[in-house]
């Protein structure tokens, strides 16, 4: 059996204005069987605490149906945030799309 | 202590004003200010403006208006937000977030967040019914001769 990745491309600012949708696109991912949830947030530009609660909640039911959700591509601003709120020891966050893939490529998620 | 730079934006209290309170705060970048401490105080203006709309501001009309002064000095910023909602305790309110915080909770980071970035933040009730959060940031300042 194959695994199913889906992937989630946030644009913009990820903030208390789309945390909703943010949401609602991940659940949508854990309901079509989704066992791999890559968010790339190559086309992200910032992202405040209400963005940031929003995927801690994510993470949340992710995890809760059994799957993984992964992070690639975060700018320095959003790299900021997560330090300054010691979420980067929770998430798992690849520096580009390439290397996700590797990994992924060779059964190492 | 001089002021090197200052300025006033006021946006209607809704979360799209964010957008041009983002753009407002680039334009006081200049190349004294350390990148980390510019990218901190720009996420701490977030914070701050995103708490006095979400927060403050909840029961009040969308046409009353966040006001934002930044200051550049010499070796410091300071970030100034005024809102009309009702008067609050910043204070216990972070001692309640810094002792509570646990790490799969949706909010209450925000508040956190300022703390940390701050060397100094208040939020003071004024005599024209509005609060203030001062956020203050101090750095040594880059020096400036390696560009000339």
């Amino acid at each position: 059996m194959s695994t199913v990745v889906k992937v989630i491309r946030p644009v913009g600012i990820l903030d208390g204005t789309k945390a909703d949708v943010f949401r609602k696109d991940i659940n949508a991912c854990v309901e079509n069987n989704a066992y791999i949830i890559l968010v790339d947030f190559q086309d992200v530009t910032f992202m405040d605490s209400s963005g940031l609660g929003a995927l801690v909640l994510s993470l949340k039911t992710v995890r809760a149906a059994g799957a993984k959700l992964l992070l690639c591509s975060i700018n320095e601003p959003i790299q900021m945030l997560f330090e300054l709120t010691s979420m980067d020891r929770v998430f798992d966050i690849f520096p580009n799309r390439e290397q996700f893939e590797e990994k992924l490529n060779n059964n190492q998620l | 202590m001089i002021v090197l730079h200052k300025t006033h934006l006021k946006v209607p209290s809704n979360l799209k004003s964010l957008d041009k309170v983002l753009v407002h705060f680039d334009r006081i970048n200049q190349p004294s200010i350390p990148k980390k401490v510019w990218l901190e105080c720009q996420l701490a203006l977030v914070e701050g403006f995103t708490n006095a709309v979400r927060h403050a501001h909840e029961k009040l009309p969308a046409d009353m208006e966040i006001e934002i002064e930044i200051a550049v000095l010499e070796g410091r910023l300071e970030l100034r937000i005024w809102d009309w909602g009702p008067p609050f305790d910043l204070q216990a309110c972070i001692e309640y977030y810094c002792q509570g915080q646990n790490n799969d909770s949706g909010g209450g980071r925000g508040v956190i967040i300022l703390h940390k970035i701050a060397d100094r933040l208040s939020y003071t009730r004024q005599g024209d019914n509005r609060n203030c959060l001062l956020i203050v940031k101090n750095y040594d300042a880059e020096v400036e001769s390696l560009e000339r």
